[in-house]
């Protein structure tokens, strides 16, 4: 058979495998039918042979249709990424109308934006680390609007260009770029950024990821009110070198649904500034944390977050395959094969869970007691 | 933590009787096939119903 269809990885976890796939960077999570099936298709010198082995295996009446689910299933996973073509852009510096100053770590970021609007985009989460205007800085950003696409320059650089409609891939663009500021790394250091937001106890970390909407920010929020600290909101950054999750400066943004909650437990919620981006996603506020105590912490578990109104506090084990199914498809995860080995490897140390909550108190209750029972692991 | 694997003992045989009765369902559940984010992105914004989020330039 064509071996080159194989998965590079495959790796168990409780009742589920996990296959990696080099050609696609894709996960597939398959069961353990499934697995026997898809190896004894793989062991087979053609198509036909396999056909006839399960002929002679005497257990199915329709060996063609399992052969061909098997080969669709194989092409689907080996479907080449093109990787997107780098376009040489000459920066238009006549888009420079508002410069912001910027302070991380000893390092004086100046960013150009083009309009109020386009400022919207990246300010509001930097807010807290504005500085006055000084006579030189370490790096400067770019970020206008031409013929409906969003421009991101770094040094005068292009780094990228979409859709205007597509903010969120230049943000998270300037974001990966900011975490590299911010931890003197480059972007091939880094095994992915996990869409999702980590808090920390100070001895070690937890992943909380779901749907928007789902309360991610808003519980992050609600913990660091309660005596956790942020490391990251939003976007996750883990490194190749430590497989530590690191700290991305960016401020919480709350959504309005969650302003009366905060603004009762939170200092100073009221005056933060309202910011309305867009109409569909309503008003947002920013909400800066003091940094964690450390840079990074290792990440011991994984939980899919569920508010629920007038549910009780529930935290419940559940698959790696419904926590892949929600982190997967909205992290980016680095396509080099060491790289997803060591995501894979980090997989396997860590515990995945469902949280359910809507009550405050015994929320922060509950995830006090996960990092105790972790720690101590 | 080393988590514990606790895989059915299920021979081929089995496999593929139960992959048969799979197939003739177009194989649901089985497999997931999840493919991470090309490039970096912050939250996927929702649909604008309002128009457009940047005016025209």
């Amino acid at each position: 058979m064509n071996t080159s269809l194989a998965p590079t990885y495959k790796r168990l976890f409780g009742d589920h495998w996990i296959l990696w796939y080099d050609v696609s960077n894709s996960y597939s999570v398959i069961d353990n039918t499934f697995k026997i099936v898809l190896d004894y298709y793989l062991e087979s010198d053609t198509m036909e042979a396999f056909e006839a082995q399960l002929i002679l295996e005497g257990k199915t009446s329709d060996p063609t249709t399992i052969a061909h689910t098997l080969n669709d299933y194989l092409n689907s996973c080996n479907t080449l990424t093109v990787p997107s073509k780098k376009i040489l852009v000459a920066i238009d510096v006549s888009h420079r109308s508002i410069a912001k100053h910027y302070a991380i770590r000893g390092q004086i970021i100046q960013i150009y934006y083009a309009s109020e609007l386009v400022l919207k985009t990246i300010h509001p989460a930097l807010a807290h680390l504005s500085v006055e205007a000084t006579a030189s800085s370490d790096i400067t950003f770019d970020i206008y609007i031409k013929k409906k696409h969003l421009y991101l320059f770094k040094n005068e650089q292009l780094i990228t260009c979409v859709p205007q409609g597509d903010y969120h891939l230049m943000q998270g663009q300037f974001i990966m770029h900011l975490i590299c500021l911010t931890h003197h790394k480059v972007e091939d250091d880094w095994i992915g950024t996990f869409h999702g937001s980590t808090i920390t106890d100070g001895n070690s970390s937890l992943l909380f990821v779901g749907a928007s909407g789902k309360g991610k920010s808003t519980l992050c929020a609600l913990l660091v009110a309660s005596g956790f600290d942020l490391l990251a909101d939003d976007v996750s950054p883990m490194l190749s070198e430590s497989k530590n999750i690191y700290y991305n400066p960016s401020a919480v943004s709350i959504k309005e649904g969650a302003f009366s909650l905060l603004q009762s437990l939170v200092d100073g919620f009221n005056d933060l500034p309202l910011i309305q981006f867009n109409k569909s996603k309503g008003l947002i506020k920013y909400m800066p944390c003091k940094p964690p105590k450390e840079d990074f912490y290792p990440c011991r578990g994984i939980i899919l977050v569920n508010y629920k109104a007038e549910a009780l506090t529930k935290l419940e084990t559940i698959s790696i395959k419904t926590v892949l199914e929600t982190l997967v498809p909205e992290s980016w995860l680095s396509p080099n094969p060491v790289h997803a080995k060591e995501f894979l490897d980090w997989l396997d140390t860590v515990n995945t869970y469902q949280l359910t909550y809507s009550d405050t108190k015994s929320v922060a209750q509950e995830v006090s007691q996960l990092f105790h029972q972790l720690n101590k692991n | 933590m080393k988590k514990q694997n606790n895989l059915d003992k299920i021979t081929r045989k089995d496999a593929i009787e139960k992959m048969g009765k799979y197939a003739a369902l177009t194989a649901v559940g089985t497999f997931v096939i999840l493919n991470p984010l090309k490039s970096h992105a912050s939250s996927t914004p929702p649909p604008d119903p309002g128009g457009q989020i940047f005016p025209n330039s």
